[in-house]
C-alpha cells in the first residue's frame, strides 16, 4: 500500500512541522508516508480567481505525483477539496478527467483518513490544556469532515474542549479574497479571533493551516497569547512523537 | 350611464387586443425557452418522479387527540387563542361572551350553515351582525372593514403547521377573515388534519375548474418584525385570532 | 443600476462605508443571527432536512428542465381562470405593460405587496412619472420607500434602519411627532395604509409560486398586506418571474415546508394564499380584473447553461444572506443591486450579463460555502461565483496585474524545482522584513493583509528540504503495519474500485 503525503504549499514552505507531525502520527501505526517530490500546489488560488488554464498547469503536477499512490493524505481540507474540483477543471479533457476522478477517489484529509479509513480515534495522546477548534469551511462543507476531529480530541487525555462560538463562520481567509477585499476579510478574522478569545482557550486547533495562519496572524497582531496548531501537531506532541 | 358603458366596451376591446398580442407572444416566448433548453417544444406532460412530499411523510398521521394538542400548541405559540368546545351552543356562548367582553358593536360572519346554526344573532342583540353577501345592494367590503369581529367556519385545518384554510365563495368573503380587528374561526373537529399536504391534495383532486378564486391558509395573527426585529402583532390583518375547535 | 451604485462604484468602497457604520453592522448581525438560528431550529425540529432539500431541488430541477411545458400550462390555466396574461422579455416591457394597465384603468394609486421583481424593474418610479401614486404596504418596504432606498435584505428589507430613523420618517407622513416605539409606529402604519388599501384602484403583488396545473399564484406573507392587495382593489396586477412555476399543489407542500423555515424559521407564514383568477361573478370581494405579467428580464439566459441554470431554482428565502459571513459584515446595500448577499452576487451579473460588474461583485466572497449549506434547494452558489470569475478572465476582462501574476503562478507551480528555487530566494529576500520570526510591515502587497495580521516568516528549511532526514529516521524504527489496518486499507481500495470510493466526502 502506497500512502502518499500531499504536503500543500503552506505545509511545505511555512509549516513543515505540520507535515512532520502527520508523518510521525501515521508511523506509529506502521505507515511510512511516501513523498513524491514533483508535487507543487493544488492550483486553488488560480482556480478560485478564474484562471483555470493556470490552475490546470499546477494540478497536473499532482496528477503526475500521485499516479500510483493508493492513498493521498493532506493536512488541509481545502487543498484536498480542490482535488474534488479536478474533474470539473479537466471536463474538456477526457484523459486528464479520468485521472482526476481517480485522484479524487483516493484523496483524504488527515483526520478523515485517520478516523474513517484507519479506524483510529485514540492515538494515546495526553494534552492537559483548554482547547478550542475552528472547523474550516472547505473541510466541513466540501468534504464533510465534522465528527472526525471531535472524536480524535475526545480521546486526548486531559484535553478540556471549549466550543468556539459561531464556529462554522468563515475566518475570512478565502485565498485572494483576503487581499482583494482586505477590509471585509479583516472584519471577519477580527470577529473570529474575538470568539477565540471569548473561549479563554489556551490553544486553537484546526485542520487547515491557511485558516489557522489567518487567525493566528490576527491574534499575534493583537498580542493575544493563544497557541495555534494543527490537530496533527497536537496529537504528535501529546503522544510524545514530536 | 351611457358613457360608462362606452368606456367599458372600449376597455373590453383593449383587453381583447392585449389577449391577441399575448397569445402571439406566448408562442415565441415558449419556443425561446425550448430552444434554450435544447429540446423541441414539449407538448406532452413529462413524467414527474419527484411530485409532492417524500413517501414517509405521506404516511405520517397523528391521532385526533394529538392533532388537537399540536394544533393548539402551534396556534398559541404565534400568539393566537384556542378554545376546545363540544357543540354549537358552547361556540355561541363563547363568541357572544368574547363579543360582550370586547364591547363589539359590529360583527360580520360568513353565510355558512355551520354559523347559521349557532344562533349568534339572538345571543348578541346589541351588536349589528352582518351576514356576508346576504343583500346584493350592500357594500360588503365596508361591512367587513368596520367589523370588530369576523366569524368564519374553516374548510380545513392542519395541525402540523397550526394552519386553518378558508375558501372564498359567494357566501364566504375573503374580507371576513381579513379586515375585522378580531377573527373567530370555528373548526369542526373532523376537518382538522395532520399535515398541510392532506389539505393541499384536495385542490389537485378538485382540478382547476372547481377551485375558488381565493384559498387562504391562516396560521395566526397578522405580524411583522420589520422594525428592529421587534415583534408587532396586527399589522394589517386581524391581530386577535381565536381558533374554536368544535366536536 | 442604482443611486447607491453610482455614488460608490465598487463593492469595495460600499463595503468600506458599511464596515464603518456601527449601527448597521450590529443590526445586520443581530437580524441574520435571529433568522439563521430560527432556521436551524426549525429545520432540526422538522427533521430529515437534507431529504427535504433534495426533494425541493428535484422538483425545481424538473420544472425548470421542462419550463416550456409547465409555463405554457400555467398560462392556459390562468387564462381559463379569467386572468389576463402578458409576457415581458425585458424589465422595460414589464413596466410598459403595467403603466398601460394603470392608464387604462385611470388609476390614481396602486397599493403593492412585497415583490422583488417589482424592485428589479424600479416600477414605483415609473408609476410616479405618469402620476400614479405607488404605495408599498409591507411594513419594511413602506419604510424604505419613505426613505427612498432599496431593500437591503430579501426578507427583512429595512434591516438597516433603527426605530429612531423610522420614527422620523413616519412622523413626517403623520405630520406629528410619533414616539419611537414599535407598537406606536406599526399602529400608525396600520391606520394609514388601511385608508390606502380602501381607496386604491390597483393592487400589485409579486408571486412566490405559480401552480401550472391550476393556473393559481401563491403568496406567502405575515402581515396580511398581500391579502389586502389581492382582495380590496378592483384590479390586480401580479408580476411574476418566468421561473416561479411548480407543477401542482402537492409540490407546494414541499415548497411550503422549505420556504418559511428557511426564511424565518416559521412552520408556515401567517398567511399563504392561492389565488386562481379574479373574483367569481357571485363573489362580493376580490378583484374584478386580474393581470399576470410574466417577466424574463435575463432569466432565460440561464436556461441551457449547465453552470447557471440552477440559479432559476431559487425560491427567494434569504437563507444564504443570513448564513453569509460577508453579508453579516457589510449588509445588503454594499452589493449595489436589488438582490444582495450570495444569491445577489451571482444573480445580478447573471441576469445583466454585465461583464464589467462581474469581477467586483463576484469577488466579495470568501467561497466558504455557507450559502450552499443554507440553501433549501441546494444551489451551489459558491461554485457559481468561481464560474463567474472564470468567465470574466476567459472573456479577456481580467485584471492585467492579476493575470500576469497568475501566469507566473502557473510557470512556478508547473515544476517543483522552480518552486523550490523561488522559496530559496524568498528566504533571502524576507531578511529585509522579518523581525523575530514575523513580518509586520504594511508596504507593498502585504498592506491589506498586514493591516489586520502578522505574517509568519519562512522557516529555515521547508518540508521538502527536511524530507530525506525525516524519511530515514521514520523508516529506521518503523514497526510492522498492523493487520487490522492493512485490512482496512485494502477494503477502502476495494470499495473504491467497486465505485463506492467517492463516498468519503464531496457533495
Amino acid at each position: 500500500m502506497k500512502v502518499s503525503l500531499f504536503i500543500t504549499c503552506l505545509g511545505d514552505a511555512i509549516y513543515p512541522r505540520v507535515g512532520e507531525a502527520m508523518v510521525r502520527v501515521l508511523a506509529k501505526y506502521g505507515i511510512a508516508l511516501d513523498f513524491p517530490r514533483i508535487q507543487t500546489c493544488c492550483g486553488q488560488p488560480a482556480f478560485n480567481s478564474g484562471y483555470w488554464k493556470e490552475a490546470r498547469a499546477s494540478a497536473l503536477t499532482l496528477l503526475d505525483a500521485f499516479e500510483d499512490s493508493d492513498f493521498v493524505i493532506s493536512p488541509s481540507g481545502s487543498c484536498t477539496g480542490m482535488i474534488h474540483h479536478y474533474p470539473k477543471l479537466f471536463e474538456d479533457d477526457p484523459v486528464q478527467r479520468e485521472r482526476a476522478l481517480k485522484l479524487q477517489a483516493k484523496s483524504y484529509e488527515f483526520a478523515q483518513f485517520l478516523v474513517n479509513v484507519l479506524g483510529v480515534t485514540d492515538v494515546g495522546a495526553t494534552f492537559p490544556r483548554k482547547v478550542t477548534y475552528h472547523p474550516s469551511c472547505h473541510g466541513t462543507r466540501l468534504l464533510g469532515v465534522k465528527d472526525e476531529p471531535m472524536a480524535l480530541m475526545r480521546h486526548v487525555k486531559g484535553l478540556e474542549f471549549i466550543p468556539l462560538p459561531f464556529a462554522e463562520d468563515c475566518c475570512g481567509f478565502g485565498g485572494t479574497f483576503a487581499v482583494k477585499m482586505a477590509d471585509i476579510s479583516g472584519a471577519m478574522v477580527t470577529e473570529k479571533a474575538d470568539h477565540v478569545k471569548e473561549t479563554e482557550a489556551e490553544v486553537l486547533v484546526g485542520l487547515d493551516m491557511a485558516c489557522l495562519m489567518n487567525i493566528a496572524g490576527n491574534l499575534r497582531y493583537r498580542n493575544e497569547p493563544v497557541r495555534v496548531m494543527h490537530l496533527a501537531e497536537l496529537l504528535a506532541e501529546g503522544a510524545n512523537l514530536a | 350611464m351611457a358613457d360608462i358603458d362606452k368606456s367599458e366596451t372600449a376597455h373590453a376591446a383593449w383587453l381583447k387586443e392585449m389577449e391577441a398580442a399575448s397569445r402571439a407572444k406566448q408562442e415565441t416566448f415558449m419556443n425561446g425557452i425550448a430552444a434554450r433548453l435544447r429540446h423541441p417544444r414539449m407538448k406532452e406532460k413529462p413524467a414527474h418522479p419527484y411530485r409532492g412530499a417524500l413517501d414517509f411523510w405521506r404516511e405520517f398521521e397523528w391521532t385526533e387527540e394529538e392533532r388537537i394538542a399540536r394544533f393548539a400548541d402551534n396556534w398559541r405559540s404565534v400568539g393566537g387563542h384556542v378554545a376546545r368546545l363540544s357543540n354549537a351552543d358552547e361556540v355561541r356562548d363563547f363568541i357572544a361572551g368574547k363579543a360582550k367582553e370586547l364591547g363589539a358593536r359590529f360583527v360580520v360572519r360568513q353565510n355558512q350553515a355551520e354559523l347559521d346554526a349557532l344562533g349568534l344573532e339572538a345571543a348578541l342583540p346589541d351588536a349589528r351582525i352582518s351576514v356576508w353577501n346576504s343583500d346584493p345592494e350592500e357594500h360588503w367590503k365596508a361591512r367587513a372593514a368596520e367589523a370588530d369581529i369576523g366569524v368564519v367556519a374553516a374548510d380545513y385545518a392542519a395541525a402540523y403547521t397550526g394552519s386553518v384554510t378558508v375558501l372564498s365563495a359567494k357566501d364566504k368573503g375573503r374580507s371576513v377573515s381579513l379586515l375585522p380587528t378580531v377573527l373567530m374561526i370555528v373548526i369542526p373537529i373532523e376537518r382538522l388534519k395532520t399535515r398541510l399536504g392532506e389539505v393541499l391534495v384536495n385542490f389537485d383532486r378538485a382540478g382547476r375548474e372547481q377551485l375558488p378564486a381565493g384559498i387562504h391558509f391562516i396560521s395566526g395573527p397578522s405580524r411583522s418584525s420589520d422594525i428592529e426585529n421587534d415583534l408587532t402583532i396586527g399589522v394589517h390583518g386581524p391581530g386577535i385570532v381565536y381558533a374554536l375547535i368544535v366536536g | 443600476m442604482s443611486a447607491t451604485g453610482a455614488a460608490h462604484p465598487s463593492v469595495k468602497e460600499r463595503a468600506e462605508l458599511a464596515l464603518n457604520d456601527e449601527f448597521l453592522r450590529k443590526a445586520v448581525k443581530f437580524t441574520t443571527e435571529r433568522l439563521r438560528n430560527g432556521k436551524k431550529n426549525a429545520s432540526a425540529d422538522h427533521g430529515n432536512w437534507d431529504e427535504w432539500r433534495e426533494r425541493g431541488r428535484q422538483i425545481r430541477l424538473h420544472t425548470i428542465a421542462h419550463l416550456d411545458y409547465y409555463l405554457n400550462l400555467f398560462v392556459e390555466n390562468a387564462r381559463a381562470n379569467g386572468v389576463h396574461v402578458h409576457f415581458a422579455d425585458t424589465g422595460e416591457e414589464a413596466v410598459r405593460i403595467s403603466l398601460d394597465i394603470a392608464e387604462r384603468k385611470s388609476a390614481k394609486s396602486v397599493v403593492k405587496s412585497k415583490s422583488m421583481v417589482s424592485e428589479e424593474l424600479h416600477l414605483n418610479h415609473a408609476l410616479e412619472t405618469i402620476g400614479v401614486e405607488a404605495i408599498e404596504t409591507d411594513l419594511g418596504e413602506y419604510i424604505i420607500q419613505l426613505a427612498g432606498e432599496m431593500p437591503s435584505h430579501i426578507v427583512i428589507p429595512a434591516i438597516h434602519k433603527n426605530r429612531y430613523q423610522i420614527a422620523d420618517l413616519l412622523s413626517e407622513v403623520a405630520g406629528e411627532r410619533l414616539e419611537a416605539d414599535t407598537t406606536v409606529l406599526a399602529g400608525f402604519v396600520r391606520k394609514k395604509l388601511r385608508e390606502k388599501f380602501l381607496e386604491a384602484d390597483i393592487g400589485m403583488t409579486g408571486c412566490n409560486f405559480a401552480i401550472a396545473e391550476t393556473g393559481s399564484m401563491v403568496l406567502f406573507e405575515n402581515e396580511g398586506n398581500a391579502r389586502m392587495v389581492t382582495t380590496v382593489p378592483k384590479t390586480q396586477i401580479t408580476l411574476m418571474g418566468m421561473e416561479r412555476i411548480i407543477p401542482s399543489f402537492e409540490d407546494l407542500e414541499v415548497m411550503a415546508t422549505l420556504l418559511p423555515r428557511s426564511a424565518t424559521g416559521q412552520k408556515l407564514t401567517m398567511y399563504m394564499s392561492g389565488i386562481s383568477g379574479p373574483r367569481r361573478s357571485d363573489d362580493a370581494d376580490g378583484p374584478d380584473e386580474m393581470h399576470i405579467i410574466i417577466v424574463d428580464n435575463g432569466r432565460s439566459l440561464q436556461l441551457g447553461d449547465p453552470e447557471f441554470q440552477e440559479l432559476l431554482n431559487c425560491i427567494r428565502c434569504g437563507a444564504c444572506l443570513n448564513a453569509c459571513p460577508v453579508y453579516r459584515h457589510i449588509g445588503g446595500h454594499a452589493y449595489g443591486s436589488t438582490y444582495s448577499g450570495p444569491i445577489g452576487a451571482v444573480l445580478t451579473p447573471a441576469l445583466n450579463k454585465n461583464i464589467a460588474e462581474w469581477d467586483d461583485i463576484a469577488n466579495a466572497s470568501s467561497l466558504c460555502g455557507a450559502c450552499y449549506e443554507a440553501c433549501p434547494v441546494k444551489i451551489p452558489l459558491h461554485e457559481m461565483l468561481i464560474y463567474l470569475r472564470r468567465r470574466k478572465v476567459e472573456s479577456g476582462h481580467g485584471n492585467k496585474l492579476e493575470a500576469a501574476g497568475m501566469k507566473g503562478f502557473a510557470v512556478l507551480m508547473a515544476n517543483a524545482s522552480r518552486l523550490r528555487a523561488i522559496l530559496a530566494l524568498g528566504k533571502i529576500g524576507q531578511k529585509l522584513v522579518v523581525r523575530k520570526g514575523e513580518i509586520r510591515t504594511k508596504i507593498g502587497p502585504l498592506k491589506g493583509w498586514n493591516s489586520y495580521r502578522v505574517t509568519p516568516s519562512l522557516p529555515r528549511a521547508s518540508f521538502r528540504d527536511r524530507w530525506a532526514t525525516l524519511d530515514q529516521e521514520i523508516r529506521h524504527g518503523l514497526q510492522e503495519l498492523n493487520p487490522e489496518m492493512q485490512r482496512r486499507l485494502e477494503n477502502a481500495v476495494k470499495q473504491r474500485q467497486q465505485g463506492g470510493g467517492a463516498g468519503h466526502g464531496g457533495h
